[in-house]
């Protein structure tokens, strides 16, 4: 919780959010109401998940996993915040849980092959087919679309959740800050760096057609920490 | 003596802004520099430019197959924590049923001990006869009530159930 706010008052404020009344009528053994608020959020859960992962098939069975921890946790949940925080909270959990577990799997599959060709870094691998045939011209949507995702690639994990829940969920550093268990001062240091990562890496792109000079590290220090 | 030189901006504080993340007071100092410095004005530009091409990225739809499958997937979970509970659930049914049951059984206990004692039983006036009965062949040999009277003050009878005992 956000020590900007109480937990009295986070309570209060969660009572008036009306899909903290639909969960509590889950917990009270309501499928209609659990139906309505898988309608209502898993559109919105696989949106972030499938940024966050890079797959549509493996968002679309982490979102079942993080609507089937909804219903298991249904028993013990309490109108401590609003719901969009607590499913925002699992997502993240359930995310992070299956991207370390990808990354230990890549570990083991990559030992012994470190002299690999190519650079590991996406963007710069599609920088280098497409730059020598892009001068500065218009481009187009599918080729953004394609450039902003690989720059989103670019940034770690967190920052690229962080991102998500700020640009597509609209949720603030507070409640950004609870589902990712941060302080909203940590909050607004890691979205200060996603998007001068996001900048740094998209601004020279859209002016020239050309790849910046030298991409960023996608955050070592947080993955670090 | 040099004027003490305004705060500097910084990126983060810039980001906020545009999060709508800073106080009143934060907001009109930003805005004072954006209105003066054209090179926090082209930053802040940037920065607005590439949140924006964010939805340039693709919002993926959730089908109705995806809503049938994890709705599948729930049922599954809440057939098995069913399962899981009826041992519990099967416990307590016996434990009730076998209180009523215990119950009905000392109701119809009762109900056969206050009957005994209340009902005009002919088996039990039968019981309470016998001692006449056993003799009535002896009883009717002899017509005079009143030396029947006199033997049973004599506890002759007595000593006739006793020897016969």
């Amino acid at each position: 919780m956000s020590p900007l706010i109480s937990k009295s008052s986070a309570r209060r404020h969660a009572m008036v959010d009306p899909d903290v009344h639909l969960m509590l009528r889950v917990r009270d053994g309501d499928a209609e109401a659990f139906t309505e608020l898988m309608r209502r959020y898993q559109g919105r859960v696989l949106l972030v998940l499938e940024h966050l992962v890079g797959s549509r098939d493996w968002a679309e069975d982490l979102t079942q996993e993080v609507f089937l921890r909804v219903y298991r946790a249904r028993k013990t949940y309490t109108a401590d915040a609003k719901f969009v925080t607590w499913l925002f909270t699992i997502t993240n959990h359930v995310a992070s849980n299956a991207l370390r577990t990808k990354a230990r799997r890549r570990e083991v599959r990559l030992r012994g092959a470190a002299n690999s060709s190519g650079s590991g870094r996406p963007l710069e691998r599609f920088l280098q087919c497409s730059s020598g045939q892009i001068p500065a011209r218009q481009l187009d949507k599918t080729e953004m679309r394609d450039i902003v995702r690989l720059a989103m690639e670019t940034l770690n994990e967190r920052q690229r959740m962080a991102v998500l829940l700020n640009k597509f969920e609209g949720m603030s550093y507070a409640d950004i800050a609870q589902a990712m268990e941060m302080t909203p001062q940590a909050v607004k240091s890691l979205l200060s760096r996603a998007r001068l990562n996001l900048r740094q890496m998209l601004i020279p792109y859209l002016e020239t057609g050309r790849p910046p000079e030298a991409p960023p590290s996608v955050g070592a220090e947080e993955l670090a920490s | 003596m040099d004027a003490p030189q305004p705060p500097k901006i910084t990126d983060e504080d810039l980001i906020a802004y545009l999060d709508g993340e800073l106080e009143d007071a934060a907001c009109r100092w930003i805005e004072k520099l954006l209105m003066t410095d054209p090179a926090i004005r082209r930053r802040l530009q940037e920065l607005e430019r590439t949140w924006e091409l964010l939805e340039k990225l693709d919002e993926p739809v959730a089908d109705d197959r995806l809503t049938r499958s994890t709705l599948e997937m729930v049922a599954v979970e809440a057939a098995r924590e069913v399962q899981e509970t009826s041992p519990l659930q099967g416990r307590r049914f016996w434990v009730r049923w076998l209180l009523v049951l215990g119950s009905l059984l000392a109701a119809a206990g009762l109900g056969v001990a206050v009957g005994w004692f209340l009902t005009d039983d002919p088996d039990r006036q039968l019981l309470e006869d016998l001692p006449l009965l056993e003799n009535l062949d002896c009883y009717r040999q002899i017509d005079d009530f009143q030396f029947l009277k006199g033997l049973q003050e004599r506890m002759l009878f007595q000593e006739d159930q006793s020897d016969e005992g």
